[in-house]
């Protein structure tokens, strides 16, 4: 442990905490990192200096068209046969475009090298917008910082970059940070961002009867829903990675109690019947197709599915007020038999038969329902989720 | 009056996934699911074994059809492919693999030459299966998803319903529109000829079924009694009963002379996708029922005894 860290943690009294410790080396500085940027940087100057053509070589995962996809039944995460491929940028080049690669690249690490020395966690969005014009695109530093943790062989978080943070949390725990804070969530009714999990020693969430909730945020129903206390998280659409790595790390914190292991604390997704809805679902559960390399630490097994499912939502329509049904756009469509037909999750000898069915379902009524329309059933929508999860008891 | 049918049978958990559609020759039934293979049954055989598995739609298939003499039957897979099969001593194999537009609905004459086809965006298209799938008519309606369609018994008229609640007909020597429709409010899912030709039923989300004279295209009689959505329709072989299933899991027989309800079955709460009367043996009529319990339940009508 590095004793000089600055934590930046608010009080515990207050409550809801904002997102703790945001700025704040968790760790000393990987040696491995240190070293890769100090000899880069060190052999791009004497290139310059000796007026040679520095250079800067990084490896990148060849895109998703030219790989398998599989779900690994050890652990149950979506994996791929992914082969890398080394690109080398020069100065100057042979023409502007390579120049402006090679000083995008070198301007990257540059920032990731600041990051690191300092201990102060940066965003990809921070790099990015201290020179929007030059770098283009959100997109483009992205790519550059994954290539960068790729090539020196480590985490993205080693570099101490991180996604920008979007996804939401309340709910009745506890957090223990690496410092030993206890931020208390339990008396609070608002919402936080989701912390970095690099920063969490360990939740305690003793008393939740159930967990995670994605996409409802209704005030206090963790506190009072019939089947116990519990936590929501939404993500806010597809889940980004510290949303996820913090569930991942909700359900390693969860043990069933002793006294009664059937009253295990239970994950649950809430998701709009759609395909989007699926395939933020199996974000969760298995992992994204995108990021394959970090699934296998990122995935939620134990993840079930709540809802919304065609055949609530078309059995309980009823007569007249099938006005809240929306039809498949084209894109839907097109999204539907595209997931069936390329990733795992989906396939006849699938670990989700009930997902594939219900993809199809949506295609042969050609229509969707968003959660919202469960609002107006009996007993709105926090009715219904205790119905269904007393069903699934 | 009421009438009995008997459970006397099923094909148990068959498919993994919901059986979406069925199709009967004299002695078969295939039967299309979201699984990636069409199966085929005997129906002589009362244990109803599966006789062959039709490898064929990775992401599921969606219609199967077959024509009047069992030889040639037409799948529709999810992913927009459609396959045709042919038929030697009840053994089938795949003929040919094509693209037909975006075609969803289909049916196929009784002589098997020619494909009608419902597409997403609304046309209705005849193909010659016997020269290379060459589009001979091409309708076009006002661009709602076309959901069903059926060619009459004599094949001079085509009908389709549509996600609109439109119901079209066309004849298919003429390809004009005889008359128009009065339609459903809702969508609709499902189209049938009588096998005389001289009704059409409609049914769908609004709940009845909607027989129209096919001679006036007028609307005469509409039948009451299901409380969800009616997702297939079939007609005895006779014309005397209409037999529908829906999303809650009832089968209804319907007497076309009194157009009563005189049987309901509810063996399951689970959709039912597809119904299909089975060839008569001896004087009894039967029926075939499949959806999302995954099985394919066989029904005999009772005899006086």
């Amino acid at each position: 442990m590095d004793d000089q860290a600055d934590f930046l943690l608010p009080s515990p009294s207050l409550s809801p905490p904002p997102r703790p410790i945001n700025r704040a080396r968790t760790r000393p500085p990987n040696p491995q990192v240190q070293q890769y940027i100090e000899e880069t940087l060190k052999s791009v100057a004497s290139q310059i200096l000796s007026e040679g053509q520095p250079a800067i070589t990084l490896k990148r995962r060849v895109k998703r068209s030219n790989c398998t996809f599989i779900v690994n039944p050890s652990n149950g995460s979506l994996e791929s046969t992914e082969a890398e491929k080394n690109i080398t940028y020069t100065w100057p080049g042979k023409d502007g475009y390579e120049a402006w690669r090679f000083d995008v690249a070198l301007r990257i690490l540059s920032a990731i090298h600041k990051a690191v020395n300092s201990g102060l966690v940066i965003s990809k969005r921070d790099i990015y917008y201290s020179d929007p014009i030059r770098f283009q695109s959100q997109s483009i530093v992205d790519i550059f910082v994954d290539d960068f943790a790729l090539t020196i062989g480590v985490d993205r978080s080693e570099l101490n970059v991180e996604a920008a943070a979007k996804g939401l949390v309340t709910g009745y725990y506890q957090l223990i940070t690496t410092t030993d804070e206890v931020i208390d969530a339990r008396a609070s009714t608002k919402d936080c961002l989701i912390p970095r999990v690099e920063d969490i020693s360990r939740i305690d969430t003793a008393d939740v009867d159930w967990a995670v909730f994605r996409r409802l945020s209704r005030s206090n129903f963790h506190l009072r829903a019939a089947a116990g206390k519990g936590i929501l998280i939404t993500g806010k659409g597809y889940p980004d990675l510290e949303t996820r790595a913090f569930i991942r790390k909700l359900s390693n914190s969860i043990l069933p109690s002793p006294s009664s292991p059937d009253k295990a604390p239970r994950f649950y997704a809430l998701v709009d019947g759609d395909p989007d809805g699926m395939s933020i679902m199996s974000t969760y559960k298995y992992g994204s197709m995108a990021h394959t390399r970090e699934n296998n630490r990122l995935n939620l097994p134990c993840l079930r599915w709540l809802g919304l499912r065609m055949s609530d939502v078309v059995e309980g329509s009823q007569l007249g007020s099938d006005e809240s049904l929306i039809t498949l756009s084209k894109r839907d469509r097109r999204k539907i038999v595209s997931m069936l037909a390329k990733s795992p999750v989906w396939a006849v000898d699938g670990p989700e038969l009930e997902w594939r069915v219900e993809l199809q379902r949506m295609l042969m009524l050609n229509v969707k329902a968003e959660i919202e329309i469960e609002y107006d059933r009996v007993g709105g929508l926090e009715g219904w989720i205790d119905r269904e999860m007393a069903r699934e008891e | 009056m009421s009438k009995q049918y008997l459970s006397y049978g099923s094909a148990d958990n068959t498919h993994p996934t919901d059986v979406f559609s069925l199709a009967v020759t004299n002695k078969q039934i295939l039967s299309a699911s979201g699984s990636n293979a069409l199966q085929v049954h005997s129906t002589t055989d009362p244990d109803f074994p599966l006789v062959q598995d039709l490898e064929a739609h990775k992401v599921g298939c969606h219609h199967v059809v077959t024509d009047g003499k069992g030889s040639r039957a037409v799948s529709v897979g999810f992913g927009g492919e459609v396959v045709i099969w042919a038929s030697h001593d009840g053994t089938w194999s795949k003929t040919k693999d094509v693209a037909l537009a975006d075609v969803w609905a289909v049916a196929l004459s009784a002589d098997g030459q020619h494909l009608a086809g419902a597409t997403q965006n609304g046309h209705i298209k005849v193909w010659n299966l016997d020269a290379n799938e060459e589009e001979i008519r091409d309708h076009e309606t006002q661009g709602s998803f076309g959901t069903c369609i059926d060619l009459s018994p004599d094949g001079r008229f085509i009908a389709s319903g549509h996600e609109s609640g439109s119901v079209y007909i066309f004849s298919t020597e003429t390809g004009r529109m005889p008359f128009s429709l009065s339609g459903l409010v809702k969508p609709v899912r499902a189209v049938a000829f009588s096998p005389g030709g001289k009704f059409l039923a409609a049914a769908g989300d609004s709940r009845v079924i909607v027989l129209y004279d096919t001679s006036s295209g007028e609307q005469v009689a509409s039948l009451t009694g299901h409380s969800a959505w009616i997702l297939t329709l079939s007609w005895s072989h006779t014309g005397e009963y209409l037999l529908s299933g829906s999303f809650d899991g009832k089968v209804k027989v319907w007497s076309i002379d009194t157009r009563n309800c005189v049987a309901t079955h509810s063996e399951t709460e689970k959709a039912i996708w597809s119904v299909k009367w089975l060839p008569k043996v001896g004087k009894s009529e039967g029926f075939a029922t499949a959806g999302a319990s995954r099985s394919i339940a066989f029904y005999r009508e009772a005899t006086g005894g």
